[in-house]
């Protein structure tokens, strides 16, 4: 039986937001996307804090996460969750707009899982957010104590 | 104790009043007389030539040549009145005349004596003044090199800033010029899919010349940033086999010469010292021109050689049959996002001689080009040889 994990978005562009849930919704993976606006609401959701107290307490199974965000940035977000003994087995896969080296080379030593440049054509843009997609929310086993539904 | 005895030393001498100095004289011999009268008295015998020698030699060393005469000859007058026979009698005879000539010997060495210690101490004076000029004009070089210091730290300073406002500048443009770009493709695709039955054929290539104009600025965004990049990397010396890194680059751009008949001519390339990824994106941009660049010919005929303009350098050229430029123009051709040629006939954005020409001069090196339209374009690029660039980062100067 196929299974569908649960993909954390923290995108604060609403056209970013539009674009990949379009791209995810293309091959059925948009039913279970939760879409964070920056990294504080990001880490609201991962701590079930704030509007998202009563959640069930699982964590997702794999984090898209943009680096430039308003209040908690992407690498400060990526820093507590790792540095977090129940959240740092949450797969992160950084995506964003940013080629520069520095930020590649902060996210790896933050222990970043996947580090992706979103592509301007928007077919390789919608390929790389299907493949993500159906990696880490299909195929990859995320670690016990993640949402997984059945398709 | 000895200090204030100089002290007084130096003070007497630099009295420079006649009448006080005239006057030293007579007290000095005033106060021998007195002395020798006392030891007369007391029946000590023969001390009055010392006494009178001393208020000589006093006179002589405290106020120079006039009082020194003077006490002389009052010594002489003196020693005549009180101590020759006849007694109390200015009667000169010839048994005086030597104790006169003993005072005036004795004045006369003095007097060279002092003249002696004057030059030296002249010269002393005069070597100290110059050191002391010296010190002077040595602590004014050492406050004008701690200001050039400051200046320079202070020119660091802001130098450091500039470069952070660049960098800060270029990942911002990175990222949020990046962002709206991809919405604009996007959604124009977007646009595209859903209406693709519904628009006519003059829509849909507006829609097509939106999507190729965004998709345009996205590479010469990407270029720009790979530009600002080069000028940014740090760069690792090293040494390097040019003719490896040409076989390299060429093997390298084999996808864009399939189908292609193309004579290659390698000659012998030397070693030379620098980046080699830096130097390996200057050869494939030269090689990948001259591969776009002679697309029409039948044969193209692409030549990689050096001149080895002098000792020091090594000049490299690469060298095609292609569409070649009018030398009229030959100041643009290494200008960020400068063409001589319309994109329908080559594409391109324009960057990759300013890239070329900004790694050759962070090489230390320069550019060139000779060209003319239809008949082929050379483009040389000079870089320090092996040995010179490691003696170079041995002994910087």
């Amino acid at each position: 039986m196929t299974t569908l994990g649960r993909i954390l978005i923290v995108e604060d562009d609403p056209n970013d937001v539009e674009l990949t849930l379009t791209a995810l919704g293309e091959y059925n993976l948009a039913n279970e996307v939760v879409v964070t606006r920056d990294g504080r609401e990001a880490l609201d959701y991962l701590y079930c804090r704030g509007e998202f107290h009563s959640r069930a307490n699982e964590n997702p199974a794999v984090m898209l996460l943009d680096l430039k965000l308003p209040r908690v940035d992407g690498l400060e977000v990526l820093q507590q969750v790792k540095a977090d003994e129940r959240l740092s087995m949450i797969p992160v896969v950084v995506l964003t707009s940013s080629h520069e080296e520095k930020d590649k080379m902060r996210s790896y030593k933050l222990g970043v899982n996947a580090y992706v440049v979103k592509p301007v054509d928007f077919h390789e843009f919608v390929n790389a957010v299907r493949e993500l997609g159906i990696f880490w929310a299909v195929i990859n086993e995320p670690p016990p104590g993640s949402v997984k539904k059945a398709l | 104790m000895k200090r204030t005895l100089a002290d007084w030393n130096r003070k007497f001498q630099s009295v420079h009043s006649p009448f006080l100095r005239y006057g030293l004289s007579v007290v000095c011999v005033a106060i021998a007389l007195g002395l020798s009268l006392l030891a007369q008295y007391y029946q000590f015998r023969d001390i009055e030539v010392p006494l009178f020698s001393l208020a000589v030699a006093i006179a002589t060393w405290y106020a120079g040549i006039g009082p020194s005469v003077l006490a002389v000859l009052l010594s002489a007058a003196c020693f005549t009145y009180f101590f020759t026979e006849p007694l109390y009698v200015f009667e000169v005879s010839p048994r005086d005349i030597p104790y006169f000539l003993v005072f005036v010997a004795w004045a006369a060495i003095i007097a060279s004596v002092g003249a002696v210690r004057r030059r030296i101490e002249e010269n002393l004076r005069e070597t100290r003044d110059r050191l002391q000029i010296e010190v002077e004009q040595r602590a004014q070089r050492e406050d004008e090199i701690r200001n050039l210091n400051e200046e320079l730290v202070k020119r660091a300073a802001e130098l450091e800033a500039t470069n952070k406002d660049l960098e800060s500048f270029s990942y911002s443009v990175s990222h949020d010029l990046r962002a709206p770009l991809r919405h604009l493709v996007g959604f124009s695709e977007l646009l595209q899919r859903q209406t693709a039955s519904l628009l006519d054929d003059k829509n849909r290539r507006y829609l097509q010349t939106i999507l190729d104009a965004a998709k345009k600025m996205g590479n010469l965004i990407d270029d720009l940033l790979a530009f600002s990049r080069v000028g940014r990397a740090e760069t690792k010396g090293t040494l390097i086999s040019l003719e490896q890194l040409v076989s390299e680059a060429v093997a390298e751009l084999s996808p864009e010469t399939k189908g292609r008949e193309i004579a290659w001519k390698i000659d012998a390339l030397p070693v030379c010292y620098g980046d080699r990824s830096l130097l390996k994106l200057v050869v494939v941009n030269l090689v990948s021109n001259a591969i776009k660049f002679t697309r029409m010919r039948t044969r193209a005929e692409i030549e990689i050689g050096c001149v080895g303009r002098n000792r020091d350098e090594a000049e490299i050229f690469v060298r095609d049959n292609g569409a070649g430029f009018d030398m009229q123009y030959v100041n643009k051709l290494f200008g960020v996002f400068q063409r001589l040629h319309l994109p329908e006939h080559f594409e391109g954005t324009g960057i990759g001689l300013a890239t070329v020409q900004r790694i050759v001069h962070r090489h230390g090196g320069k550019v060139r080009a000779e060209g003319a339209v239809d008949e082929g374009a050379t483009f040389y690029f000079s870089l320090p040889k092996a040995q010179i660039a490691a003696e170079r980062t041995a002994n910087p100067s």
